[in-house]
């Protein structure tokens, strides 16, 4: 803080209406400008850093003074080790994984979900996706301001508590799934919720009565997870393997990334850089799945904006919404990139780039392209229904010209999937595992000896 | 505090009809930001180099800049704090730009939450409307745990996304019903939500003062949600007893 010496006669007195403009030349706009994006482009913003700690160093030192307890990730999960930004290990589990889902996703992007769940079925993952867990809570918070440190940290660890017993209800041992988060915002949300954790003891003792208050201590500790993995760094660390079941060459196909903030600016210390992708200048999510596939990843000169979504603005005041995401997004993949589909690694941005591009026709701002999660376009490349599997009719952006460029016959696939409707009305359901499964406790609980014998 | 503290008549939009607020108040609201467990995590001084607002999606289109609010926490602003938790906190587009680029290590984009938490704990009008447009939000969040369900999407309340999203004519309940994970075939949740998992949410709100914010901001909505919340618990003890039975 400045002291009073400092404050009086300074230029920190400048805000407000005192505040005056820099008045710079066009030519020193210009070079200001290049030489903050000549960082970024190279994301020295990010590690021109000092004073980063790596959190998970008192994450063990908590556990070794019997603090907290670590739910690990173990060589039952199958881990792969992915590099983040300061070339720190970070073990990604791809075995045994409790989806936590996230409610955007499946309020109106059902397919994201769906497509990932799939591409672990023809993989032969074990998951679960289950009834008992809450979202994490913080888009609403974000947006409104409903919400607190306590309650978020509370949120976070019954979720996290829950994905830990979850397999008790199987007749398995605890620990035995590990969480894989759908959400970006719950992965920035959570990440930064756990430093503030581990660094306050006051915050975990105030947790601490409320988780058990709810039975959800582990030897009457706190549970913290060894790391918080988001599903696209499944998806990174799964690529090879994914590529071995593709169907479909994607390599006419151009596509464009949109980082988003909440995976790769929350808590950028934690997210996967790869020297291979992008030369590691750029989140490797997403990004290295694409080129992996065989499409033709195009960067564009506002890959670090954000999207628009705004949280409180999508809901309250979408004209601030929809005008960011043509002006700054929409607008520059189609003109400057020619994208054939924009790929999405969050809720919020791919709702926000898929939804609002319609509403540009009332201003003369059209720049159709297809939005997609980085999950429904690897699905696609490996073979899945585009309605019945990748649920692409829940997207407002035009896909079909992508399917045919992908040689994918989307009206027979509409069609099937229209009959496919009336099956449905009439209770012949597909899906992609057992429904009973989906509950661990309380009404409609089946003991899983009772799952096998009906099997 | 010292150029701060020669401004003796209350603070206040002259055009507003907001009340304005007398001296003890913004130093209260004042007192509330700094006491914030997180305020230290945040806010570790500032150059004013305004590489925050440069990348700020907010400052695009609304008069918002993150340097600003920085500058009027580190010189201790009150009134420029005040002023500011009227309306431009909520144009931030909570994308945490400003926090990755810091040079410092601050976060402006968290600085803002902790302003619309202190707005919200204070009451203030410009909170209460605008989250008007949240109540059905809040409402699905507080009873469900889920934000967003599939029955809010309505073309009435998102009539700008046009008209492709209805692509596949046929009812709701069919199309989630088509949807091949078996949690997701709701419709007023996002996806079906163990009653036992609601009820421990909001044994996390009632211990956390997040039932108080609602209090605050919306006391119909609060009613509402406590007789819900009320009817739940009841229902699950019943369910409870006739295992015990």
């Amino acid at each position: 803080m400045a002291s009073q010496d400092e404050k009086q006669g300074s230029a920190y007195t400048g805000f407000g209406s005192e505040w005056r403009p820099v008045k710079l030349s066009a030519e020193d706009a210009r070079t200001a400008t290049s030489w903050v994006e000549k960082r970024i482009d190279k994301r020295e913003m990010l590690t021109g850093k000092e004073r980063v700690e790596d959190v998970r160093e008192v994450m063990w030192e908590l556990e070794k003074d019997g603090e907290i307890v670590v739910h690990r990730i173990s060589e039952q999960h199958d881990p792969v080790i992915g590099k983040t930004l300061y070339g720190w290990d970070k073990r990604i589990p791809t075995q045994q994984l409790w989806h936590h889902k996230s409610c955007g996703q499946c309020g109106n992007i059902p397919g994201y979900p769906s497509s990932l769940l799939w591409l672990q079925n023809q993989m032969g993952i074990r998951y679960l996706d289950e009834t008992d867990q809450t979202s994490c809570t913080a888009w609403n918070y974000h947006g409104s301001g409903i919400g607190n440190i306590v309650s978020l940290a509370a949120v976070f660890l019954r979720n996290f508590h829950q994905a830990y017993v979850s397999s008790v209800s199987q007749g398995l041992p605890p620990g035995y799934y590990y969480p894989l988060v759908h959400c970006g915002t719950s992965f920035g949300n959570y990440k930064e919720v756990r430093h503030y954790l581990l660094h306050s003891a006051e915050l975990r003792e105030q947790v601490k009565k409320i988780l058990g208050k709810l039975g959800r201590l582990v030897d009457g500790k706190l549970l913290i997870p060894e790391e918080i993995v988001h599903y696209s760094e499944w998806l990174h660390v799964m690529r090879s393997r994914i590529q071995e079941h593709q169907v479909i060459d994607v390599s006419n196909i151009r596509a464009t990334v949109h980082p988003a903030c909440h995976v790769h600016k929350m808590v950028p210390e934690d997210v996967l850089y790869d020297d291979t992708v992008m030369d590691g200048n750029r989140v490797a999510v997403s990004t290295g799945l694409l080129q992996t596939l065989g499409a033709q990843v195009i960067d564009y000169s506002t890959w670090y904006d954000c999207c628009g979504f705004g949280f409180r603005h999508i809901i309250g005041e979408r004209e601030f919404t929809r005008s960011f995401a043509i002006d700054r997004k929409l607008k520059v993949v189609s003109e400057e990139a020619h994208s054939d589909v924009m790929i999405g690694h969050d809720t919020g941005c791919i709702t926000t780039l898929d939804k609002s591009q319609w509403i540009g026709k009332a201003v003369d701002k059209v720049y159709p392209v297809s939005v997609m999660s980085d999950a429904q376009f690897a699905a696609l490349a490996c073979g899945a229904h585009p309605y019945k599997l990748a649920q692409l009719h829940w997207h407002a952006s035009p896909f079909e010209g992508l399917l045919e460029k992908m040689g994918i016959d989307w009206q027979k696939a509409q069609a099937e999937f229209e009959a496919y409707l009336k099956d449905v009305a009439d209770g012949r359901i597909e899906t992609l595992y057992d429904p009973k499964r989906a509950i661990t406790s309380g009404p409609g609980y089946v003991k899983p000896t009772q799952i096998e014998a009906k099997a | 505090m010292s150029h701060a503290a020669t401004i003796t008549a209350p603070i206040g939009d002259p055009i507003a009809s907001n009340e304005p607020a007398t001296r003890e108040k913004l130093e209260e609201i004042f007192g509330d930001l700094k006491a914030h467990p997180l305020f230290d995590h945040e806010l570790y001084g500032c150059l004013n180099c305004g590489i925050c607002t440069a990348t700020c999606p907010a400052a695009h289109y609304y008069d918002f800049s993150p340097r600003e609010i920085v500058q009027l926490l580190v010189t201790e602003n009150l009134e420029g704090i005040y002023d500011a938790m009227q309306e431009k906190i909520w144009a931030c587009a909570q994308c945490y730009t400003c926090a990755a680029r810091c040079p410092f290590h601050n976060s402006p984009g968290g600085l803002i939450m902790l302003m619309r938490e202190t707005a919200i704990k204070h009451g203030m009008q410009s909170a209460k409307d605008v989250l008007k447009p949240f109540t059905r939000v809040l409402m699905k969040l507080i009873t469900t745990g889920n934000q967003l369900a599939p029955n809010m999407i309505t073309p009435d309340a998102f009539a700008d996304w046009g008209p492709n999203v209805a692509r596949i004519k046929a009812p709701l309940n069919i199309l989630r019903k088509a949807i091949p994970m078996p949690t997701m075939h709701t419709t007023d949740t996002a996806w079906e939500v163990n009653i036992k998992t609601s009820i421990e949410l909001y044994t996390i709100w009632e211990e956390t003062g997040v039932l108080q914010q609602l209090e605050t901001i919306d006391p119909n909505l609060f009613d509402v949600v406590s007789d819900l919340m009320d009817e739940k618990r009841d229902e699950y003890q019943e369910w409870l007893d006739d295992q015990d039975d």
